[in-house]
């Protein structure tokens, strides 16, 4: 190769280097959440919107027929794919609805409706958006005030659900999944030390099966990475006890209230005590744990079913159960992890049509259940529950229960401030923190009045 | 060409006031096609490039979520970044992640260059090939491998150094480790980048000189040391000069390797520019924050400069 020649790989190595510069952030993002492939592969899947072929049965038709359009839906695949169960249906009484959806990864949905908000354009009608990012898009204003429509349905979801879409007396979206959280076991390796999960009732009772547990088998209790935890756990255990960053009014309580400090002392112990596998959430070493039987229990919402099923360990069948989520003193048997919510963007120049699918998909039973039967994605409807399929055995549970032993526990989950129109934020904050309690740098006192104070500082919340 | 056009060209001062108006479009007309030629650029410039850099300027004296008016708040912005500790973790990491892996990356880049310049080695095609793979291979991709190899827990280097009697590293779970790993993955993606950089300069030196000092008995070390850095030392300036910015710039790395963590040790300002835009929403403020980080690296560079070019007054 002459100088020359290298001369030219050099400077086109440059160049690429100032693009990589100019848009490192732009192109890097899309990239951090997994089915990136399958958004490639079904960038674009239009659902059958069919009018002349589908001849509509007419009782139903009657009402909707007359609505009419294309409706954008953003979703992830993990979204659609229950959603699309339905869409048969949904088009036999709204024929002339046609349905896209553009599948594209949590994180890029959240970025690239910031984008379409502040360009003012480039926005879907319906988007799924999970409830711990619902309150940012609420307060920004991008989306349609459904009051009036989901009237009838307040009494008749999880009642949790609505603060998170509720500001000011108005309500900005309708609940779809709910996210009660119990504690998902390994059957083998409590048979094999010789644990009875029902004895499990509080908090010190989980601990101290984890030691039995770890005399007998070695099997960690649970897994809690410490210096990359990502202060999921302890969310969801601050909600149990109806605790959370802030109160009602959106005042900082972090460091406030006991149970909080509790919490995180109570997590101390168990690394503490060696009973916690030091792992990475959401990774290899991660899924393998629950798949090997490395780890005893994993607390975790109810849509941790659908991905232990699908890729975490889907060869393992009949060798987990599930139990309530053990209490604190007079604390509910389980908390809120996750959950999701639709809504319709401010933009949509067809709220009646977009209205009407969300009124479909999520306030109907017979939609919703057909919906969780695909997925383990839980209906915060409650009529819902009376349906006979929460009764029926799960194989994956060895044949037990576990829907209807979430629909007894979900209506359980309190009120708590842990999403706010700033949770990314609060989080990420109290994830350093927590992470240098976890590793013996700070107490969990602390830990606590660190975090409160930077989100104090950075939020402008008193 | 007529009187008349040369007149109108040198523009006469009698025929100002007559043909002033109408003299630069008829010029422009008459030349247009390499301005035309050359416009695209200059739009797409100002388009991507000058418009945002602009608007970014003004957006940092405002508040901004996105949707609605913003609101001007004078240099508010731009004291907030001052007692900003995240950000400033954020500039203390950049530094720190610059001497862990750019002077071995430098260093490995001379040496492989050196090596390959070398009329024994065989294969060189390939060897240049895989040296340069790396830089072209997707950083995604690269990135969450290295998190599976260098897993504390279930990492294979792990597992291969158990194997030697070396207990577990903590690769990605230890402030400084998870730098270190950053810092070998850097190195990975970027040694070949470099060494084809060094490769162009080293051909550049006129073989004349290495044969001298092999004549007066300059064995291939001393060659190295004495003859082929010292020669090399404007292109390794250029080198150093890109990996600083590179490294203040660097995102998609840790983004995907460590997402800033342990402990925020890896988090790049980019990343934190990035938080405040996409997470807290907080517009006018990551525009400040850009600017006083893109401040802050002209003065580093300018400085580099300055003390690298000294010497060669």
């Amino acid at each position: 190769m002459s100088i020359s020649r290298l001369r030219i790989v050099a400077a086109l190595g440059a160049f690429v280097l100032v693009l990589a510069a100019c848009n490192g952030a732009g192109d890097a993002t899309p990239t951090t959440t997994q089915p990136s492939a399958t958004t490639a592969a079904s960038g674009t899947t239009a659902a059958t919107g069919t009018t002349a072929e589908s001849p509509t049965t007419t009782e139903t038709a009657a009402a909707g027929s007359d609505l009419e359009g294309t409706l954008t839906i953003w979703a992830w695949e993990g979204a659609v794919q229950p959603l699309q169960t339905v869409d048969e249906a949904f088009n036999q009484e709204y024929p002339n609805i046609t349905l896209e959806y553009q599948v594209q990864a949590p994180a890029d949905v959240y970025q690239n409706l910031q984008l379409g908000i502040t360009a003012g354009s480039g926005l879907p009608d319906i988007s799924v958006i999970e409830d711990s990012h619902l309150a940012q898009f609420v307060e920004l204003g991008a989306l349609s005030d459904l009051t009036d429509q989901v009237g009838p349905y307040v009494d008749q979801m999880n009642a949790y659900k609505w603060e998170e879409a509720t500001l000011d007396g108005r309500i900005y979206a309708m609940p779809w999944d709910s996210g009660p959280v119990a504690v998902f076991y390994r059957r083998d390796v409590f048979e094999a030390s010789g644990v009875d999960p029902s004895t499990i009732q509080t908090w010190e009772d989980y601990f101290l099966a984890g030691q039995t547990i770890s005399e007998a088998t070695g099997v960690p209790l649970w897994q809690q990475a410490t210096a990359l935890n990502d202060a999921r756990l302890f969310e969801t255990l601050m909600w149990q006890r109806g605790a959370g960053y802030v109160d009602a009014d959106g005042n900082v309580v972090l460091d406030q209230a006991p149970e909080t400090q509790e919490i995180l002392e109570f997590m101390g112990r168990i690394w503490d005590s060696g009973l916690a596998a030091d792992s990475q959430p959401w990774t290899d070493g991660w899924y393998a744990e629950m798949n090997e039987g490395q780890v005893a229990t994993v607390p975790g919402a109810v849509w941790m079913g659908t991905f232990l099923k699908s890729f975490i360990a889907p060869d393992t069948g009949g060798m987990w159960g599930v139990f309530p989520l053990p209490t604190w003193e007079g604390s509910a048997r389980t908390a809120n992890d996750g959950g999701s919510s639709l809504a319709i963007l401010e933009t949509s120049e067809q709220k009646d049509a977009a209205w009407a699918y969300i009124e479909f998909h999520l306030g109907r039973p017979e939609q919703q259940v057909e919906m969780y039967r695909a997925s383990d994605i839980f209906p915060s409807l409650e009529t819902a529950y009376d349906d006979p399929f929460f009764s029926e055995p799960d194989p994956y549970f060895d044949g037990q229960e576990v829907r209807s032993l979430f629909a007894e526990i979900v209506t359980e989950i309190p009120s708590a401030f842990v999403y706010s129109a700033d949770y990314q934020e609060m989080n990420s904050l109290m994830q350093t923190e927590l992470q240098k309690f976890a590793i013996g740098e700070q107490s969990a006192e602390e830990a606590l009045a660190n975090t409160a104070s930077a989100i104090r500082e950075r939020t402008g919340r008193s | 060409m007529t009187i008349q056009a040369t007149r109108q060209a040198s523009g006469a001062p009698g025929h100002r006031s007559v043909t002033g108006r109408s003299g630069a479009p008829h010029r422009l007309g008459r030349n247009r096609w390499p301005y035309l030629f050359i416009a695209p650029f200059f739009v797409l410039f100002a388009i991507f490039f000058l418009y945002p850099i602009g608007f970014s300027l003004w957006l940092s004296f405002r508040e901004w979520s996105g949707l609605g008016e913003a609101e001007f708040v004078g240099f508010d912005n731009y004291l907030r970044v001052f007692s900003d500790e995240l950000f400033w973790n954020s500039m203390r990491n950049a530094v720190i992640l610059f001497f862990i892996y750019v002077p071995v990356m430098i260093f490995l880049a001379i040496v492989y260059a050196a090596v390959l310049s070398e009329g024994f080695v065989r294969l060189q095609g390939m060897w240049r090939g895989l040296i340069f793979l790396p830089f072209v291979t997707n950083m995604v991709a690269a990135g969450f491998t290295f998190q599976l190899v260098f897993s504390t827990r279930n990492g294979i280097v792990n597992k291969w150094l158990s194997i030697l009697g070396v207990s577990a590293v903590p690769w990605l779970d230890d402030q400084m480790w998870a730098r270190i790993t950053l810092g070998l993955l850097m190195i990975w993606a970027w040694v070949g980048y470099n060494t084809i950089i060094m490769l162009a300069g080293i051909q550049a030196i006129p073989p004349e000189i290495r044969e001298a000092a092999r004549v007066d008995g300059a064995g291939p070390i001393q060659r190295f040391f004495r003859v082929t850095v010292p020669l090399l030392r404007p292109v390794i300036i250029f080198s150093v000069t890109l990996s600083v910015i590179g490294t203040f710039n660097m995102f998609t790395e840790p983004f995907i390797l460590t997402d800033g963590g342990p402990i925020r040790a890896t988090e790049t300002p980019v990343m934190q520019i990035f938080a405040n835009t996409f997470e807290s929403i907080r517009f006018g403020y990551a525009a400040a924050l850009s600017w006083v980080f893109l401040m802050i690296i002209i003065a580093i560079t300018l400085i580099q400069f300055r003390f690298t070019t000294r010497g060669e007054r």
